[in-house]
């Protein structure tokens, strides 16, 4: 109750200086001013202080901006680029990123991430996603890498997967071990495979366990491929095994069903699973009050279920379906 | 009407105000589209020239010769305090609340426009509803995507049979509208209470409809054009159902989309492609012009 108080009291005090416009400066005054705030809190602030910071000044807030101007880590994340509003916003880990030390723990693992290669200009993306980073040890981290090294991925491949996935460094040897052998014994994947898929989607590899495994039972029981078939789906479209299950099957019963794709050419275009449903739905539906739905590659004017998902409407309505953009819309309206 | 072009984004926030109409898709609920709306338009105002950071004075060169510098002040950068505008800063109201499985025109207040919204709630507009019905089986809750509980035959059921269904069913309703209002259809206060105009009775809980018509009768499809006030979909829905049990079949709802809400028509609403701040000002242009031309037919 408290926190959305002061914290509305931070962000009017932005809205009213859109609002106002007026282009003159405003005294720029502390938003947690009131009196009652600071008398229920006094002990938790001084605990959230960085102790060697000299400024006593500091009052109770809920964003971090207020402290921005006294604390040259946040200054040196905000020019980093480093989304502060959406660090802050997670619990707990507002209070860890304010009690950093720039030169003693951030440094250090900047350099480090920098001669393995991670470009700089992705350090904000970096640490908005896993400010959590500046937890670990050096020498942990530099055993994961050589970890990775260990299994003959190039250093190219190191940095895709660190760029891509900031959490990727957080998880020991043991458990990258383990999960880089799930994917190898239940797809079937040989060495080149994994060292693929962990590039492609290096997400994959450090999702949850038990999710991959019931889009496993998914594709395979509810969907019916084979495990030949599911390396397949894997390999093109890793993010299938990061989604709803639901959603999957409801996206696999469209186009299975409805649109009497057989599973073969579902393989051949897993971009129809990847492809939110409404647009799908849409423009399978145009299609078919033009009378052009015709999937089967073997007949005459054959309609490819890659095209049907790609592009904007504009492009789907000129080159797909050869119609135009108000007929689309006027039928939009009629479903 | 004077046009200006411009990319300042407070600008274009002060003049945000306005109905909107969205074309809701079925199976979407109104507080998902209404997020999914504001989203794009919070987007789309950060994306143009916000407010840039406030500017701090430093002190700097020591005690002798102070200089003071203007400097950006880093506690009010976007990084720092979020987007300049998010979702919770455009006030927004809806003025008819259209259920999960119903399309159609969605009309939405924005920010000032909110209490005119409102307003437009409380002048109880007659909706328009085109409600497709499928023969042949029922199913739990009417709709399409439950279970089926029952099937029948409808070889039987013809155009005219269904016409007089409905018509008297039309009837009615119409009777009941002037009981409501306490007059006898036959006397002279009724004849005066239906000179004025359209009868809507005070009861707010009550679905009354004004018409009933069927616009297509294709075995086993069927499309109703109901005009009603006070309606839910679980109402038309369970009409549907109703209907087909007078026929001695089933049928079960296959879909309910909302053509005309009072003056606004389904045409011009903003499909989800056009969700975005142009679209948005395009449709309360549409909207203030819609509301000019029939000011006095609401009163």
């Amino acid at each position: 109750m408290l926190s959305r108080k002061v914290f509305c009291l931070i962000r009017n005090l932005h809205i009213s200086s859109v609002k106002s416009l007026r282009g003159s400066l405003r005294p720029v005054s502390s938003p947690t001013e009131s009196e009652d705030v600071q008398e229920k809190l006094p002990t938790k602030v001084e605990n959230t202080l960085p102790s060697e910071n000299p400024l006593k000044s500091y009052v109770p807030t809920f964003n971090l901006a207020a402290y921005v101007n006294k604390s040259e880590c946040l200054q040196e994340f905000i020019k980093m680029g480093v989304n502060l509003h959406n660090i802050e916003r997670r619990k707990g880990l507002g209070e860890f990123v304010l009690n950093l030390n720039f030169n003693d723990t951030v440094k250090p693992r900047l350099l480090f991430l920098a001669d393995l290669g991670v470009s700089p200009e992705l350090f904000g993306r970096f640490i908005t996603k896993n400010p959590l980073i500046f937890k670990e040890s050096i020498a942990d981290l530099t055993i994961r890498v050589n970890y990775l090294e260990s299994k003959k991925f190039t250093p190219q491949q190191i940095i895709t997967i660190v760029e891509r996935n900031p959490f990727w460094l957080m998880f020991s040897t043991k458990r990258i071990d383990n999960r880089l052998g799930f994917f190898q014994k239940n797809f079937e994947l040989n060495g080149d495979d994994v060292r693929f898929l962990t590039t492609k989607q290096p997400n994959l590899i450090t999702y949850k366990i038990e999710h991959v495994q019931k889009a496993l039972f998914t594709v395979k029981e509810e969907m019916g491929f084979n495990v030949e078939e599911m390396k397949c789906l894997l390999l093109a479209k890793p993010k299938l095994f990061m989604m709803d299950h639901s959603l999957l099957v409801e996206r696999f019963s469209y186009a299975h069903d409805e649109m009497k794709l057989s599973h073969e050419m579902i393989l051949n275009f897993p971009h129809i699973l990847t492809s939110r449903q409404f647009r799908v739905e849409q423009r399978h539906k145009f299609l078919k009050f033009l009378e052009k739905a015709q999937y089967d590659p073997k007949k005459d004017l054959y309609v490819s279920p890659k095209a049907l998902v790609e592009g904007t409407d504009l492009d789907f309505v000129l080159n797909v379906a050869k119609s135009d953009l108000v007929t689309f819309d006027a039928f939009l309206r009629t479903l | 009407m004077n046009q200006i072009l411009t990319y300042n984004a407070p600008t274009v926030f002060k003049r945000l105000n306005g109905i909107v109409k969205l074309l809701k898709p079925a199976l979407k609920r109104v507080s998902h589209v209404k997020n999914a709306f504001l989203f794009n338009v919070c987007k789309d105002l950060n994306a143009l020239n916000v407010r840039p950071p406030r500017q701090i004075l430093l002190e700097s060169g020591g005690a002798q010769n102070v200089v003071l510098r203007k400097v950006n002040d880093l506690s009010d950068h976007i990084l720092a305090v979020g987007p300049r505008y998010q979702i919770k800063d455009i006030k927004c109201s809806v003025v008819n609340h259209l259920g999960e499985h119903t399309s159609g025109v969605l009309i939405l207040g924005l920010n000032r426009c909110t209490k005119n919204a409102n307003k437009l709630r409380k002048q109880r507009f007659i909706r328009t509803f085109h409600v497709k019905g499928l023969l042949g089986t029922s199913t739990e809750n009417f709709f399409w995507d439950s279970r089926i509980t029952c099937k029948s035959r409808f070889s039987h059921v013809t155009e005219d049979r269904f016409d007089s269904i409905v018509s008297s069913l039309q009837a009615s309703h119409q009777r009941s509208m002037y009981d409501l209002c306490g007059v006898d259809i036959r006397s002279h206060a009724g004849y005066e209470l239906a000179s004025k105009g359209i009868i809507r009775p005070e009861i707010n809980d009550q679905p009354l409809i004004y018409g009933i018509k069927i616009i297509e009768f294709k075995p086993p499809n069927f499309t109703l054009e109901i005009h009603v006030i006070n309606e839910n979909e679980e109402f038309l829905a369970m009409l549907v159902h109703d209907i087909a049990i007078e026929l001695k079949s089933v049928a079960h709802c296959n879909g309910i989309s909302c053509i005309r809400y009072g003056p606004f028509h389904i045409d011009n609403s903003l499909i989800n492609r056009h969700w975005s701040l142009s679209g948005a000002v395009h449709s309360m242009n549409h909207c203030k012009n819609v509301l000019d031309i029939n000011m006095n037919v609401n009163d």
